[in-house]
């Protein structure tokens, strides 16, 4: 019995790949002055299109079929150790040190991350609250 | 990567950043210091900034995926020539006449303490953002 | 959708009150009449559950447009309003029909409850 549709899966893996972009993009503003530096980041839409494409058995990067009853749930040290595309952001101009960090793109970026991690969070908290309202019959 | 893995990045953009702004103080502090612990006359410090693998707190980081925080590898003197002025009455002259003063220019010190403190509220401006998005995360639970 | 729901809901409580009258008036008869269901008694019921099968279909509606919704967003390209507001006319939703489901329920307990 699948208690657990595509869209709870697909949230979920959206958790996952927001979080390690928010690792790449930290990385990126610690390293703000460090010579030499070339700032990375994660393609996003494209990371999910190759996640939904492996779902749908179109190759790509693997996954775990979406959890059924009392099955675990995914493991996102998992999705790390896969070949996500972290990719190195291209240089915006010349600099003189060879570090190309873009401070405050990189910070809107960071902002605009955080915001979608929660709307994916809301998203996934709201559908687990009516399975669970249905499931308590009615009663919270 | 997780969570306490991008807060240990920050962190070390944060103590990074506060060193530079140290080694800046100690520059403009020292701007006009003519006798330096070695006997000669102070040289400005500079902080060398490198990337390093960092993993969760107490795990050893995987090189692959795991991302970069900043650490400051050494302390540089920097080694260019300090002013020499002429003042044959002052305790270190040497035997013609001349002091050496610091090579500390102090309005690039200043602009080397706005750039760091910048980039600390940065940093700090991302462990916020990352604070923010573990409550969301652990909302979904409510 | 709401009209939909909200006849559902009354014609649930129209049908059950229907059902009572018509028990009542065979404890008048001296007759044992096998069929319980009064005039224009099966017109009723099955208006009533294709009324109910549109009310769910509306719900599922909902559900689906919810989840297309939290796709989008999960894909990154989502509206976060428009994925808010849909999933919390599913929930509302959800929680109409388990309120209309309870109420079918008691009023079938209850029936069955009166001893013939």
């Amino acid at each position: 019995m699948r208690v657990f549709d595509n869209t709870l899966a697909r949230l979920e893996r959206a958790l996952d790949v927001r979080l390690v972009r928010q690792n790449v993009l930290s990385a990126n503003v610690a390293n703000v002055d460090t010579p030499n530096f070339k700032p990375k980041d994660v393609d996003f839409t494209a990371t999910m299109a190759a996640i939904d494409g492996a779902a749908h058995g179109e190759g790509g990067v693997s996954l775990p079929t979406p959890p059924t009853l009392g099955a675990s749930t995914t493991d996102a040290s998992g999705l790390a150790a896969r070949d996500l595309p972290i990719v190195d952001v291209p240089a915006g101009g010349a600099s003189f040190d060879g570090n190309t960090v873009d401070l405050d793109r990189t910070m809107v970026a960071m902002a605009e991350n955080a915001l979608q991690y929660g709307a994916s969070a809301k998203a996934a908290g709201k559908k687990l609250a009516i399975l669970r309202y249905v499931v308590s019959d009615g009663n919270g | 990567m997780d969570f306490l893995t991008a807060l240990h990045v920050s962190g070390s953009g944060l103590s990074a950043e506060r060193t530079r702004v140290n080694l800046a103080s100690s520059n403009l502090a020292n701007a006009e210091t003519t006798r330096g612990p070695n006997g000669k006359a102070y040289q400005r410090l500079d902080p060398v900034f490198q990337s390093i693998h960092m993993g969760a707190q107490d795990e050893a980081p995987t090189v692959g995926q795991s991302p970069l925080g900043v650490q400051v590898s050494q302390i540089v003197a920097d080694q260019s020539p300090g002013k020499m002025v002429y003042s044959p009455g002052h305790p270190d002259a040497d035997p013609n006449g001349f002091v050496t003063f610091p090579n500390v220019n102090p309005v690039s010190e200043i602009v080397n303490l706005l750039s760091a403190s910048r980039a600390f509220e940065a940093n700090a401006t991302a462990v916020e953002t990352l604070k923010t998005m573990a409550a969301r995360g652990l909302d979904i639970s409510k | 959708m709401n009209l939909r729901i909200e006849n559902g809901l009354s014609l649930a409580q129209a049908g059950g009150a229907d059902s009572l009258g018509q028990l009542g008036r065979l404890g008048q008869t001296d007759r044992m009449d096998r069929s319980i269901v009064g005039p224009g008694g099966p017109d009723k019921a099955a208006q009533f559950g294709s009324e109910l099968g549109k009310a769910i279909g509306e719900i599922d509606k909902l559900q689906s447009a919810a989840d297309t919704q939290a796709d989008a967003v999960a894909r990154g390209a989502g509206n976060i309003h428009e994925m808010a507001l849909s999933l919390e006319k599913a929930d509302v939703a959800m929680r109409l029909a388990m309120r209309v489901r309870n109420k079918l329920v008691d009023t079938y307990n209850e029936i069955m409850r009166m001893g013939i």
